[in-house]
Order: C-alpha cells, then structure tokens, then sequence
C-alpha cells in the first residue's frame, strides 16, 4: 500500500468461490508517486491534485471517492492516460506519462486501456456490436467472436444489431462494458458507471463489471458517489481538496 | 470497415447538406472550366486551330503589310528541298452563320501538298467546277460548315467582305483528316480569289514551307533568312499560334481568375460544412480519441470525407462547365473581340485534360478547404477534457497571436501588391488580394467576441428582447470557435461580394467618364455585327467616299490599324485623321494636356500618340521615341502623348492618316467616325447616310449615344459574371449561416430547453436563435465590407493596372455596398430561420433528460 490507500478485503472471494488474485504479488498496472496537476481558466487556478501517490495492481478494484470537485475526474483522467501530471511521476502500464510521446499514449489508450462512462458515449451511428469492435478496427484488427462473445457475457448476445437510441440505459452501459474490454486491456478506468442509472440497473451493472473484472484478470478503477460501489472495491481510495485522505467513514 | 461507416452513415443520414457542398465545389469548377473551355473555343484560330490549318507546314515567311510575290523567285533555288505555298487570309462575315470566317486563299496546285485537302464536286461537271474555282469566286467547305449551312456544290453562298455583299459559288466540299471542328469556319478559295476580294493586289499574307525531305529546321529556315529581303521573318508555323495566344493570354488569365473566385466561395463552402460536420462530431472524436483513435486516423477521415466531396463536385464541375461553356461562348468571344476582333471562334471541345483539371481543381480546393478544420479536429481532446476546454475562453496569448498573423498577413499582402506583374499576369496583386482575404479568418474570432459584447444593445431594446439578444450573445460567446466559423464564411462571401462590387464600379465609373471625354464623334460606321455581337472585318473603301461626298471629307476620321512590331511584339497601329480629331475629339491624356494640343503637336511633328497600356508595356512617355517595324521598313518615331485607352489591353499606337498611310499603303479601314458640326440635324445626317448606304454594304450608322452605350454594354456583359458571382455570395452565405447555426443550436439546446422549462415563451427561443444568427451575420458583414474594401482597392489599383495597363479612379459604390450588407444580415436572420423553428420543435424536459 502506498500513501493513505486503504485495503477493504485483503482476502476476498467472489460468490462463486474464485479466488481473486494476490493483489501483493500481481504488478502494478498505475503507479503514481507524488502528483501535482492544477489547471488555469483565464484567471483562475485550482490545485486540482496535490502530492498524491497511488499503486494499482493487476487484478485489483480501486474505488475512488470524495465529494465533488475533489480531483477525482483529474486522478481517473491521469490514469486513463488523456492528461500528464505538472509535477510527480504517474506510469500506466509500464508507461510513464512525463516522457511519452502523444502517438504512445494513444497506442497506450487503445492497446492498454478500457474507458466506461457515466453518460456512456456510444457511437450513435453504429450498432451495439460495432461500438463494441471500435477498439478493435482503431488498432486495425477485427475480432468478430470475441466481440459476439463479449457481448454474450454482458447479455446483448441478441442485441448486436441494435443502435444505442434502441437500447435502454442499462443496456447502454453493458455495450459500453464490453466495449473497455474488447481489446483485453490491462485496466478498465470506470467514471461513475451507475451515476446515469436507476438503482436496479445500477447493481445489475456493478455485479457485471465485477464479474468481468474478475474474469478477465484486469485492474479496475472507479471513480463513483456511490457506497454500493465502494463496499464492492478491495480498496477504496478516498479524495479531499485533491489529496488522498484515507478511507471514508463507515 | 466500422471506421468508415462511423464517417459515411452521418453523411448519408443527412444528404443534403453533403450535396449542397458538392454543388458548392462543382459550381466553383463549372466557373473556371466554362471560362476557359469558353475563352479557348472563342480564339480557336489563334490557338491550335492554326497548326490544324496550316497542316503540314513548317516554316513561314511573313512580313508586317504582307508579303510581295517576288520573294517567291528568290525562294526559287529552295524549291527542291521544300515545298513552298503561298497563303492570303482575312476574315469574312458569313451571315446565314451569324458569325465569322476564316478566308484562306490558296494556290490548289502546290497546297495540296500541305494540307492534304482533297475536294469533292458532288454532281458538278469536275472541270466546270475548276473553271469556276480557278476564274469565278468558288468557294470549298468542310463537311461539317457545308451541313451546319445546308450547301452543297452548286449552291451559292452569301458573305460579307469589308461590309460588302459577295456571292460565292459553292464548288465543292471535303472532309479534312483530323480536327475536323478547327475547319468549321474555314472557306477555301483560290488564290486569286482571295486577292480580289481583299483587294490585296499582288501581295500574299504569308508563305508555308513544307520539308520534302528530312532537313534541319534552324539550318533551313537560316538558309531562307539569307535570301529573303530585309523586313522579312522567317519562323516555325507554330510561332503564330504562341503569338495568338500570347495576344489574349493575359485576358484568358484575368477571365480565369474571375471565375476562380467562384472555386474560392466554393472552398469556404468546404470548409465550413466540414468545420461545422467536425464540430457536430465532436464528441465522437473526442470519444475515438479516448478509445485510441491515431490523430492520423482522425486526419485520414476528413481528408477522404474532403476528397470524396473534391472528386464528386470536379466531376459534376466538368460536365456543367463544359454546357456553361456553350452557354458563355457568345459573350466571351464579345470580350475576346476587344483584344483579337478577328479571332474565330471553335467548337467547344471537351477533353481528357479538361476532366483532369476540373478533377484537380475540385481535389485541390476541396483538400485545401480541409486544412482549418482538419486543424480543430486535431485539437480535440479525448472526452474526458471537453468540459474543461469547452469552459475556457480566449486566453491572452491567442489574443497575441492572432495579432501577429494579422500583422504577418498585412506586410505579406504589401509586400505582394509591390512585385512587379510575372509574364504580364498579376500574379502576386492576385495573391494580394487573398491573403487580404484571408484576415478574416483571423478577424473573425475577435468580431465575434466584439458583437457578443456590445452592451449599449440591452438599453435600447425592451426586457424580453434584451433577455433573448443576451441569451443569444452568451450563446454565440460560448461557441465562438463555430460562430467564428460561420462569420468567416458569411464574412468571405460579403467581403468578395464588396471587392468585385468596387472592382466593377470603379471600372464602370471610369469607362462612363471616359466614353464622354473619348468618344465625341457624332456618328459612328461599323460593320454589321455578328449574332455574337462581334463587328470585325473592317469596311469598304467606298463607304468612306459615300460619306465624304455627303459631309465633306474634313469630317471624316476613316479609322485605319494593322499589326506592327516593337521590339518584335506585336502591337496594334492605327491611323487617324489627327487633323479632324484635334478640332472635336476631347481625347484624355495622362498627362492631362487638352487633346487638341496633343493631336496638333502629333500633327506638325509627325510624331505618334500611344495608349496607355503601349506607355507601360514598352516604358515610354511623351517624348521617348521607339523604332516601329512596318510594311515600309523600320521607322522611328516619338511619342507626343500617352492617352487613357479602356477599350482593350492590347498596345497601339496611332499615327497621322497620311503618315499610317505612308506606311501600309492601301490596308482596309475598320470603322469611321463622322464630326458634323455644331448646328447640323445628327438625325437628319443619320438618315441621309444610312439611304446612301443601304443595300449596298451590311454596315450600321450609330449615333453618339449609342456608340457609348455598345462600349457600356459591352463593359457590362464582360462583368456579367460578377453578378452571378454576388448572388453565389449570397447563397454561400446564407448555406454557412444554416450549416452552422444549426450545428450551434444542437450544441445548446441544452440551455434552449432550460429557458422553456424557465418559462421562456416561444417566441424568446425564436429570439436567442435568430439573435444568434443575427450577431453572426453582423460579424461577417461588418468583417467583409472592411476586407472587401481594401481587397477593391488592390483589385483596382493594382491587379487592373498590371493585367489592362489601365489606370482607373478607385470609386466603391457606396449605395451598393449598402445593399449588399444590407441584404446579407437580413438573409442571415431568414437563415436562423431554419434552426429556430428546429429548437421550437424540441420537447424541453425529453431534451434535458436526454442531456443528463
């Protein structure tokens, strides 16, 4: 454990009975040793991140909570690799953010990393296995029995043809689960998966995404108001004023 | 596969917006390709048709006032390495046409070698067909004028030559090997033939050489040059067409550019429909950039969405040039007429080089329309950073920036407008002019900034207004990277609009002042025009006696030109009673001297008055002299004034008649212009002319006012292509207005459905969206009347002064710029129209749960 990074279940079992990973021995898959970012609009600046350091190991479900405007979205932003640090050493991957260059770090995004959002983003002119294979044709491969059978475990299997405006919001955000994982990446960064999301859904998803997590041996990291969330993580990260401050009460 | 239908599947669900962007491409291409199919057909028989027609020649031998037949002895000991024929050719108005032809007299006997024409006498007795050929006035045609005219051998055939009626008798046809449309204005007649009704007496135009044997060109035709006299040139067939085409170059060049203006609005029309396409994908970029889109892949899909829309719009382009160019070809060869009266005009052909440019033309603009956008979409960030972004506003560096692009675009067009012209192409002045153009994409941001923030407006209207107009500001603040887009686009159109319109009223202000001090003879004999409107082919000598005899010869100015050399270019000489002219004609010089003055000195001196495009081409001014080549050698002479010439950018000098005479004895007068004096009836003298003239020669008798107003007319048709230019301005401008206040709406209807939700009533959303459109068309307005002025300004000062030679007064019309901007933010706001009823139609709270 780095910094104030708290292990909820250091020896968790799924429902099933599957034993999760050894979370100390897996390596780590983010890796952020002292980090600054502040952002200037016109004349304002906010210190949105303040000296914090985090590791993440593959395998592992990191919840990162805190009120609004805390740095969470910065934090997710950083780890998900479409933002670098002002000061400090963030790695994703292997891959240190500092010293990449642009066309790394999209290769990074592409190959690596798995987005899921709370507002789901689909690609509105394609149908749900389309955005599904997105990744897939961006890296110029295409893998159409991963993506039937991706689209099988979030239970759309019938509902490839479908475009997103024919899908429930619940459907949505399981395309957009298959989708973060179409490419096999290493970590799924998730921004309030269920925020979007009556409450049923929001469990439904939050069963699937562990499942998957599981399944595929990724890391996961959720940035999320919700306690369903955080009671699910084997380690909840708490944020406050852009510094890590510990495990939240409760 | 999916990446690709991620970019067709928007584009297919809305057609027309992708189709009024290719029509926008194609009409750009349709304009430059119909310009020059047009202006290249319009001058066939200064271009290729003159290698056509002259066959297998390879050499000429010509002389300024023609070449004497003796030279032919001298030739004599050549004749067995080469096959020598002698050629007459002048212009003939063939009515049953309604156009012009190309008399070619040849010696049949040793022509037959040259151009290989093997003539058909159909039913005729073939030796009674010769004997009419050889003795009477037959005439040969091609198979396609012998049908277009519906002769056959047997028939007789009307023309006109020097405004004379002529029958000539229809002896054969025949079908030429190739190129069969360079012979549809040709009439072969024999030698002799051609001579008479010329009246060139003994003298031929020219003499062909065609190799019998393999030979050295440069060798041979240095062999010729030996034995020819002085004053002779011996050079390769094709120099005659490389002097033809030099002869209208720099008109084919400024016609072009004209019509590039329209690929130009067609270009912006590109951009903003692919900025705007960019900007309605944001978030689908921004979500690609997330998932690992390359910024190649993201580059590679506009530029194919360019292209596919490049290759389509050059595609149409061509095959609507090529019916624009049939269209176009009357009034351009009226315009060709001012520089080359005598050129024939061709067939429109459409060839494989004509597909390959519209193509070009179409990619090119297209591609390069792509760039801006191409930029913004670069610059999106994954979306995870749109908020951020989407929240900042101008920062002070961009200020500063772009300060010093202005200053950078403002020295670049400076330093421009000072080059000198390259080959007699304003090339740089043009260049000028675009980058003069191109502020606006740098001012409009800080426009749009400046319209969002005009407070005195809240005062002035009522609460409910002002709460819509400040909406409207906020919303076009915020999205003042697109507004920006769309108050360039209306800001181009405006600001092309304005230049040409200063462009053409300068022009016009000048002419109009000119015609009144220039043209003061009272009545004016012309050759009937053609159906083109073309008045070539000069007139007969006797008309000139019919009017001495009925006015006097003192107040007849018999107007005289030929072609002399300077410095050997070409330059058009002409001769003028300087006698009669200094009495009435009020002439204006550059030097502003009074005419009588000049045309007296000119007179006593037997110096020579030169136009002004003449001064400038060769750097001369009153009192240089220069050498002139003519038919009676070379001769020097001084130059007593520079006059102001706007009725073509051709050089020419004017001499005394006795001295122009002196020099081309007994060449063909063109026009004459009649002086009455004070007290006479013009009407009654009209009259008595036109009865003396009827029936006898195809000429028209016009009075002063009309002259002046053929010479507006014609100015008026030669710019009826920037009227179709404005209305295509103001289309462009209301499509950017559409494209992109719709892509703005949709952008913020988030905040539309708040303020119904608020209690905002219909007609205040109405207000936002039209406030909007409003705001955007007074940005580009007030951008384009600024940029359209300055760009006038070049166009008149310098791009006319280095294309024409002319020197005109810079004059906007200020009442119909007025109009233009006037019309345009009312055509902005019917625009908004169109998104406005689209935001009335949404469902405020489907359209806030859908946002989240």
């Amino acid at each position: 454990m780095t910094g104030t990074r708290t292990p909820r279940h250091p020896a968790r079992t799924t429902p099933d009975g599957v034993a999760s990973p050894p979370r100390a021995a897996a390596p780590a898959v983010v890796l952020l040793e002292d980090v600054h970012r502040r952002y200037s609009n016109g004349r304002v600046s906010v210190q949105a991140l303040e000296g914090v350091s985090l590791t993440v190991r593959a395998g592992e479900f990191v919840a990162l909570v805190g009120p609004s405007g805390c740095g969470k979205s910065t934090l997710l932003n950083l780890i998900s690799a479409v933002d670098r640090p002002d000061a400090g050493r963030v790695v994703v991957c292997g891959t240190d953010l500092a010293a990449a260059r642009e066309a790394d770090l999209t290769r990074l995004r592409r190959r690596s990393i798995g987005v899921v959002f709370q507002a789901f983003h689909l690609m509105p002119n394609l149908t749900a296995s389309e955005n599904v294979a997105l990744p897939l044709a961006l890296d110029g491969r295409r893998d159409d029995a991963r993506v039937a059978r991706l689209l099988d475990r979030v239970g759309l299997g019938a509902r490839g043809d479908h475009y997103p405006s024919e899908l429930s919001g619940g459907e949505q955000q399981r395309v957009a689960i298959a989708r973060a994982l179409a490419n096999g990446p290493h970590l799924v960064v998730a921004d309030e998966p269920t925020g979007n999301l009556d409450s049923h859904t929001g469990v439904e998803i939050l069963d699937l995404l562990g499942e998957l997590h599981r399944a595929e041996g990724t890391a996961l990291v959720v940035a999320t108001h919700d306690d369903r969330v955080a009671a699910r993580a084997d380690t909840v990260c708490a944020l406050r004023d852009g510094r890590l401050a510990g495990t939240p009460a409760g | 596969m999916i990446l690709r239908a991620l970019w067709l599947r928007p584009t297919v669900s809305r057609p027309l917006r992708f189709l009024a962007t290719v029509a926008g491409v194609a009409i750009g291409v349709a304009a430059v390709v119909s310009t020059l199919l047009a202006s290249r057909a319009a001058v066939a028989s200064l271009g290729a048709d003159v290698e056509v027609v002259a066959g297998q020649a390879a050499l000429e031998v010509r002389r300024p006032g023609g070449v004497d037949p003796a030279v032919l002895g001298d030739l004599r000991e050549l004749a067995g390495e080469a096959l020598i024929a002698p050629v007459v050719e002048d212009v003939a108005h063939v009515p049953a046409l309604g156009d012009l032809a190309r008399v070619l007299g040849v010696d049949v006997l040793v022509d037959d070698g040259v151009r290989a024409v093997e003539l058909d006498f159909g039913e005729r007795d073939p030796q009674e067909a010769l004997d009419a050929w050889l003795l009477g006035r037959g005439v040969a045609l091609s198979r396609g004028l012998a049908a277009e005219l519906g002769a056959a051998p047997g028939d007789a055939l009307e023309v006109l030559v020097r405004a004379r009626p002529v029958a000539l008798d229809v002896v054969a046809v025949f079908a030429p090997e190739r190129f069969a449309s360079a012979w549809d204005r040709v009439l072969l007649v024999d030698l002799s033939t051609a001579q008479e009704l010329f009246a060139r007496g003994p003298r031929l135009d020219r003499l062909e050489l065609r190799p019998r044997t393999a030979w050295d060109p440069d060798a041979f035709a240095a062999r010729v040059a030996e034995r020819l006299p002085d004053g002779y040139r011996v050079a390769p067939a094709s120099a005659r067409r490389a002097e033809g085409e030099r002869l209208v170059r720099a008109l084919e060049f400024n016609l072009t550019a004209l019509s590039g203006v329209s690929l130009l609005v067609g270009v912006v029309l590109v951009a903003t429909t692919l900025a705007t396409s960019i900007v309605q994908r944001r978030r689908a970029i921004a979500l690609l950039r997330s998932l690992g889109a390359s910024r190649a892949q993201l580059a590679r899909a506009v530029l194919v969405e360019a292209a596919a829309i490049g290759t389509l719009g050059g595609l149409a382009g061509v095959a609507a040039g090529w019916g624009g160019a049939r269209a176009a070809l009357a009034g351009v060869r009226t315009t060709v007429a001012t520089v080359a009266p005598e050129a024939l005009a061709g067939d429109v052909r459409l060839e494989p080089r004509w597909l390959l440019l519209g193509l070009a033309c179409g990619l090119l603009a297209s591609l390069a329309a792509a760039l801006l956008p191409l930029r913004e979409a670069l610059r999106v960030p994954p979306v995870q950073g749109l908020r951020q972004q989407l929240a900042a506003g101008p920062a002070r560096r961009e200020h500063a920036r772009r300060a010093l692009l202005l200053a950078a675009l403002a020295a670049g067009a400076v330093l421009f407008a000072r080059l000198p012209p390259l080959e007699d192409r304003p090339i740089w002045a043009l260049l000028s002019s675009l980058l003069v153009l191109s502020t606006l994409l740098v001012l409009s941001a800080p426009l749009i900034d400046l319209v969002a923030r005009l407070h005195p407006v809240h005062g002035a209207l009522g609460g409910r207004i002002a709460t819509s107009v400040r909406v409207a500001q906020a919303a076009v603040s915020a999205g003042r990277r697109r507004a920006a887009w769309a108050a360039a686009a209306v800001g181009v159109a405006v600001g092309l609009a304005v230049a040409m319109a200063t462009m053409v009223g300068s022009f016009r202000t000048t002419v109009v002042e000119w015609t009144e001090q220039a043209m003061r003879s009272d009545l004016f004999v012309r050759p009937l025009p053609t159906s083109t409107g073309v008045a070539a082919g000069g007139i007969d000598g006797e008309v000139v006696a019919i009017a001495g005899e009925l006015f006097g010869p003192e107040a007849l100015d018999p107007f005289r030109a030929t072609t002399a050399y300077v410095d050997d270019r070409p330059v058009a000489l002409a001769g003028a009673a300087f006698g009669t002219v200094s009495g009435r004609g009020g002439v204006p010089f550059l030097d502003g001297r009074p005419s009588h003055e000049v045309f007296a000195e000119a007179a006593r001196t037997g110096g020579a008055v030169v136009n002004e495009p003449f001064a400038r081409r060769f750097g001369v001014g009153p009192g240089d002299s220069f050498e002139l080549e003519t038919a009676a050698g070379r001769v020097r002479r001084d130059v007593v004034g520079v006059y102001r010439d706007y009725s073509g950018h051709t050089g020419r000098v004017v001499l005394d008649r006795e001295d122009y005479l002196g020099l081309f004895p007994d060449d063909g007068i063109l026009s004459l212009a009649v002086y009455l004096p004070d007290a006479a009836d013009v009407a009654a003298a009209r009259a008595q002319l036109a009865a003396a003239l009827a029936g006898r020669f195809a000429v028209e008798v016009l009075s002063n006012r009309e002259i002046r107003g053929e010479v507006l007319a014609v100015f008026e048709r030669t710019f009826a292509v920037t009227v179709a230019l404005q209305l295509l301005a103001a289309a462009v401008a209301g499509l950017a207005v559409i494209t992109v206040l719709g892509a703005l709406v949709r952008e913020r209807r988030g905040e539309l459905a708040v303020l119904r939700t608020l209690g905002g009533s219909a007609g205040q959303v109405l207000g936002v969206v039209l406030g909007q459109a409003l705001l955007l068309g007074a940005a580009g307005a007030l951008g384009g009347l600024l940029v359209g002025l300055v760009m006038g300004y070049v166009l008149v000062v310098v791009v006319n002064l280095q294309s024409f030679g002319w020197t005109l007064q810079f004059v906007p019309p200020w009442g119909s710029l007025a109009a233009t901007v006037g019309l345009v933010v009312p055509a902005c706001l019917l625009a908004g129209l169109v998104p406005a009823m689209a935001a009335l139609r949404q469902t405020p709270l489907e359209e806030l749960r859908e946002l989240g």
